[in-house]
């Protein structure tokens, strides 16, 4: 079973990490790495990608047409996805077994950031365009 | 340059399950010609669905990082109910695609124009982060 592991934060939360030392961003970093190399290892691990800034966000909509009508503005309370883990498990609890383990990732101190990550199992009921 | 674009609806599934099956063909119908699209293109990296909210966790790693999963939402939270991800040349064709799945039929053959969120895959962490 497939399922998407959604890191989310706020705005004031990615201010908060760009304000982190650098020694703290590699230690998150390092243990992140390791979480991917493991779940490459158990054939888990499907894909992983962080997102670009949100200043780079842009709802958009179609109108008359199928015109795109773009827009960059976004609530400050907003949860924005900040980056995602697709994997491939044998059981729900193995999911959450290793969200518990990206959410245990440290931060500034050393302190695990505890961040909450949302599982989402694929549908199964309709196409499925991965390649 | 990779995005995603992400589909996000207001609570379980915004009555999809309750859309008359031809309505719901149609807007299946829709999706899958557009990935075709993409893909005779060379733009599709992937796109999937996702199951609905009641199956949703949220999860925090507790003490020795043993998980503790939550299902509880409030009922007003956006929720992803698909992504796609997509390899094109710019940010303008970035949005048309994104335009295109939000014109997707719902009930009646009106198109939905549902919000679809457009966001910059990084290429990697910066080198000073690893």
């Amino acid at each position: 079973m497939k399922y998407i592991l959604l890191m989310s934060g706020t705005k004031g939360g990615v201010d908060h990490y760009q304000a982190w030392s650098q020694k703290e961003v590699q230690a998150h970093m390092a243990v992140l790495h390791s979480i991917n190399k493991r779940l490459s290892e158990s054939g888990e691990f499907v894909a992983t990608q962080g997102l670009a800034e949100l200043k780079e966000a842009k709802v958009v909509r179609g109108e008359k047409n199928g015109i795109p009508v773009t827009d960059g503005v976004f609530p400050e309370s907003k949860e924005f996805l900040l980056g995602y883990w697709i994997i491939d498990v044998a059981t729900a609890e193995r999911a959450y077994a290793i969200a518990g383990q990206i959410s245990a990732a440290p931060g500034p101190g050393g302190v695990p950031t505890n961040m909450p990550i949302e599982v989402r199992r694929f549908a199964t009921f309709e196409q499925s365009g991965s390649k | 340059m990779k995005y995603i674009l992400m589909m996000n609806t207001m609570k379980a599934g915004q009555g999809i399950p309750n859309w008359a099956g031809k309505d719901l063909q149609a807007h299946i119908a829709f999706m899958m010609n557009l990935n075709k699209d993409l893909r005779d293109s060379g733009e599709l990296v992937s796109a999937e669905g996702l199951s609905f909210p009641d199956q949703a966790r949220l999860v925090r790693a507790g003490k020795n990082g043993v998980p503790i999963t939550d299902g509880v939402f409030p009922e007003s939270k956006e929720f992803l109910a698909g992504f796609w991800i997509i390899d094109v040349d710019t940010p303008e064709r970035a949005y048309a695609i994104a335009a295109r799945a939000s014109a997707a039929p719902g009930p009646g053959g009106a198109p939905l124009n549902m919000p679809i969120e457009v966001r910059p895959v990084m290429s990697a962490p910066p080198p000073e982060m690893m």
